[in-house]
């Protein structure tokens, strides 16, 4: 079996120095355009950062394939192959980091024929590193991580994104899925706007479960293997095993509440990232 | 003019000694109950940590009067007199301890009713953020800061690029669950940047100050946790004021606030309002 330790080693280090620039880019003035909707934001700060996440890896491991964000709008197929392929999300939570609001995070994930194998996620504003290697557990800022073991739904704290799309219909569903699951009652539902940092605090036992319709594989692939090394599950939002391009996803801490969130959903169709 | 800057001080020194008391205390095992609904949370760090802030200010000041969040749970008037007052939340975001979810604060308020005015004057507020240190102080007319830095709110008058923050509030009956994801269906379709929740009012409320989002609104929070944030984002350049639109009721348990005129202006017009009662009826 592979020893992918080295290669976390060095998505740490990269991480870290990714982390540097976004926390130095988020106090100047920030160029801002859209994607897909109007809500979907990009800068040119995402666009160094993944740069420089890329050329890094790239130069270290030149057989290895890359899925970033900004290489994938840019017309990159996205495309999972047997190949090692880092999975990166060069600032997760690009609305936030436009505004300066506290939550922001680099994301770097790994896949060797197609399973994902570490996953490192950097904090940007109070640098906590989260990360993890497959069989070797999760850890924050060197403490090994748990899930939290909560069954009961209603001692239970939520966590989702909003998604992209801004449409009658569309958030029609993101509202009616919120309802039920407030109305279960659970403890609450936090909206946080960075994917990768909300699926860390499941990891971390800070919250039950997570669940998302628009989010990509660069937002879940290293994030769930921390939350896996941390007792956790993450699932297709149909309760079938993830799949990683189909920009949905539940984690949870128990198997009772992952099942529980999965039955509560109405579905948004936002594609997939393996599809142009 | 009085100068309460001293009294700042004392806040100051006491929110670091409450923040670091629930720091050790969200690492232990936690006692929960409710209060008025099952997801109004409560636990004994609550209790203890308001003890110790009300013990050491009456000790400091024996005149002045306290509104806090547990004394007030247990039966004790929430009335402003003409004594200064401090108006505390010992832990801001309870459920959010209870689970460990790193978005909580000490929140120290101070308001003074002067003979002949109506409205009660608020005069300081301290809010510390007990996960990471955030500091956030002011003091009506000399600005407002966080760990030492001037705070600024955001002027964005475009709606179209605003993000808006808010939070659920104990209530959880279908009605006013329709009327809560109503109210943010409207914010979210404007459109604007988007909505964030994140379970503690008055942290939510230092974004406002420091210009990390343009607006808040909420129904459902109370007077302890409106004190202090509305000095610090007066004292930052934005606005705090009612839902109606009109000047701020500290214990109407409503509040907007946006870092502009026309920001709050616009979410105040989205708003279907829920009534959660007031703090100073029983």
């Amino acid at each position: 079996m592979e020893d992918w330790s080295h290669c976390l080693d060095v998505a740490v280090q990269i991480a870290l120095r990714a982390g540097q620039v976004v926390q130095s880019a988020v106090k100047q003035e920030k160029q801002v355009s859209s994607k897909s909707t109007p809500t979907d934001l990009v800068t040119e700060a995402d666009h160094q950062v993944e740069e420089l996440i890329i050329s890094t890896l790239r130069e270290k491991y030149p057989s290895h394939g890359f899925i970033g964000e900004e290489s994938s709008a840019a017309g990159v197929t996205c495309e999972l192959t047997d190949d090692p392929t880092w999975i990166i999300d060069p600032i997760d939570g690009t609305c936030n980091f436009v505004h300066s609001f506290p939550m922001v995070a680099v994301s770097i994930g790994f896949a060797v024929r197609k399973e994902l194998e570490l996953g490192v996620i950097y904090h940007c504003f109070d640098g906590t590193l989260y990360t993890a290697r497959k069989g070797h557990g999760a850890f924050c800022n060197g403490v090994r991580l748990q899930v939290s073991k909560e069954k009961d739904v209603s001692k239970a704290l939520i966590l989702t994104e909003i998604g992209a799309k801004r449409d009658p219909a569309t958030l029609d569903i993101f509202l009616g899925n919120m309802k039920k699951l407030l109305s279960a009652p659970t403890h609450g539902v936090r909206i946080i706007g960075s994917s990768t940092l909300a699926l860390c605090h499941i990891a971390s036992g800070a919250a039950e479960a997570y669940y998302q319709y628009g989010l990509h594989c660069w937002d879940i692939a290293a994030a769930a293997v921390i939350i896996r090394e941390a007792g956790g599950y993450v699932i297709d939002t149909t309760g079938g095993p993830l799949d990683l391009m189909s920009r949905r996803v539940v984690a949870a801490g128990t198997r009772q509440i992952a099942d529980y969130v999965v039955k509560q959903l109405q579905p948004i169709n936002y594609g997939r990232d393996d599809l142009t």
